[in-house]
């Protein structure tokens, strides 16, 4: 009786195992064509921190206080703040460079940033051949910044 | 010399049949996987549906180098595919594709056909003798292991189907099922023992013991590539074609069907056969060694006694 239990049992569950997968074939399948279609990114999803540029100005939010560079565990962010004919120091940066090759995408440099000069861009096709392909400067970063879309919705900022 | 004409005739025709089999299998097996995976399988070369996907893989296999393996048996090594597709092409022989469309009607035609496709073992062990391999080895000798314990029980299931249509020519048996109804009615149990070893006897998952990929790399072809590996794979889907061809003509009516002409049915309800191994294959998880033994000995074999004895005692009775 017992065997005749489990040779049910087995036919039952075979029966349901077989009419699931039968039932997957004639499923619409989730394969996406990537680099013909892209899907959308998500909201908020982060690939490299980018330099933000103020909308009316035009000029970068940063102060080139240093506090990223600080941050960036794997130092991947080197500032040089600029300098007048008289050698003061000013409130922005002369360059800023940012090694992505390096980057781990951990978003501290952003929460470190006091002016809301750096945001996560959702821009991910930045492959490239050579590393030194990865190293962004400043106005790089910015372009990168009025590409990406995500952070900027979820802040309200601008569509 | 025209009956060699007509024999030279036959075995390309034969050979062709088996090509393009293996070409549409090998397809339809990477589409129906795809598909039951929610993938789409492939698509790229040859239009929306991919279908010259196999043409591509053939030339690719074509032009990869002849290797063989340093220690190996060079003659085993290089028979081996050869003596693993040779049974397979050879069972063409007593098909009986229409109604008066078999190749030679043979009056020994399902002994025929069982002892040769054995024949694969022997190709099988020379594969895995012959690699000095230690997965080639190990999937040779549970092929071994998996045949014996499966050939018992596919045997004693047709065994059933032969006292009822009294013959063991294969078109006969297909006659006798006008005057029975399909066999697969009366022998239903025989059916599922037939249909659970021949999958065994295939290699095919759940009972992929031989080839294994988890365990064996891929078991007794691990060190073949290029056309020797493409032999193999050859083999195998002819073999799945032949032996869904086996149980149309014992169990589903071989060439019987309305309206179309009698081999299109053959050939139809045959590939709905191969496309059942292939949805079991998508489907259940390979079962260990121990587990294969015991559902051959302890379960199949048994039952395929019991139904033979209902049969004679049916026959007796009648």
């Amino acid at each position: 009786m017992a065997l005749l239990g489990r040779i049910w049992n087995t036919a039952k569950s075979m029966f349901v195992g077989h009419s699931i997968t039968l039932r997957e074939m004639f499923t619409t399948p989730i394969t996406v064509f990537y680099p013909e279609e892209k899907p959308p990114m998500e909201r908020g999803s982060r690939s490299v921190p980018v330099l933000k540029v103020n909308e009316g100005t035009g000029l970068l939010n940063c102060v080139s206080c240093g506090l990223c560079e600080r941050s960036c565990p794997p130092s991947c962010i080197k500032i040089e703040q600029a300098l007048d004919a008289k050698g003061d120091r000013q409130s922005w940066p002369e360059a800023f460079e940012l090694n992505l090759s390096h980057c781990m995408v951990c978003n501290l440099c952003v929460e470190a940033c006091p002016f809301d000069a750096l945001e996560m861009a959702d821009v991910v096709e930045l492959c490239s051949y050579q590393v030194q392909d990865l190293i962004f400067d400043k106005q790089q970063l910015a372009e990168i910044w009025k590409t990406s879309r995500s952070l900027r919705v979820a802040n309200g900022e601008r569509l | 010399m025209n009956i060699l004409l007509a024999a030279i005739l036959k075995v390309i025709g034969v050979l062709m049949f088996v090509g393009l089999n293996a070409y549409i299998l090998i397809w339809g097996e990477r589409k129906v996987s795809g598909h039951i995976q929610r993938r789409i399988g492939p698509i790229r070369v040859g239009g929306p549906s991919g279908i010259m996907q196999s043409a591509a893989d053939i030339l690719k296999l074509m032009s990869k180098e002849d290797f063989v393996p340093s220690g190996a048996d060079w003659w085993l090594w290089v028979l081996a595919p050869v003596v693993s597709v040779a049974p397979a092409v050879l069972v063409y022989l007593v098909l009986p594709i229409g109604r008066t469309l078999v190749l030679r009607n043979l009056n020994v035609g399902l002994v025929f056909f069982s002892s040769v496709s054995s024949f694969t073992l022997l190709g099988i062990f020379m594969a895995g003798w012959g690699s000095n391999n230690k997965y080639s080895l190990l999937g040779a000798m549970r092929a071994g292991a998996q045949l014996f314990s499966y050939e018992i029980p596919l045997i004693l299931s047709t065994i059933g189907v032969v006292m009822l249509a009294g013959s063991l020519t294969l078109q006969r048996i297909v006659a006798a099922q006008t005057h029975y109804g399909w066999f697969i009615f009366p022998q239903i149990v025989g059916f599922i023992v037939f249909f659970v070893a021949s999958v065994a006897e295939l290699n095919r998952t759940p009972f992929d013991l031989a080839e294994a990929e988890s365990e064996l790399v891929a078991g007794y072809f691990t060190e073949y590539s290029g056309m020797r590996w493409a032999m193999f794979a050859i083999a195998e889907y002819s073999n799945l074609f032949t032996l869904s061809a086996l149980g149309v003509t014992l169990f589903l009516g071989g060439w019987h069907g309305p309206l179309l002409p009698g081999w299109v049915w053959f050939v139809l309800k045959s590939y709905f056969l191969v496309f059942v191994g292939i949805w079991i294959r998508w489907t259940l998880p390979r079962v260990r060694i121990d587990q294969l033994m015991d559902l051959g000995w302890k379960f199949l074999f048994p039952v395929s006694v019991l139904n033979l004895l209902g049969t004679g005692l049916y026959l007796m009775v009648r």
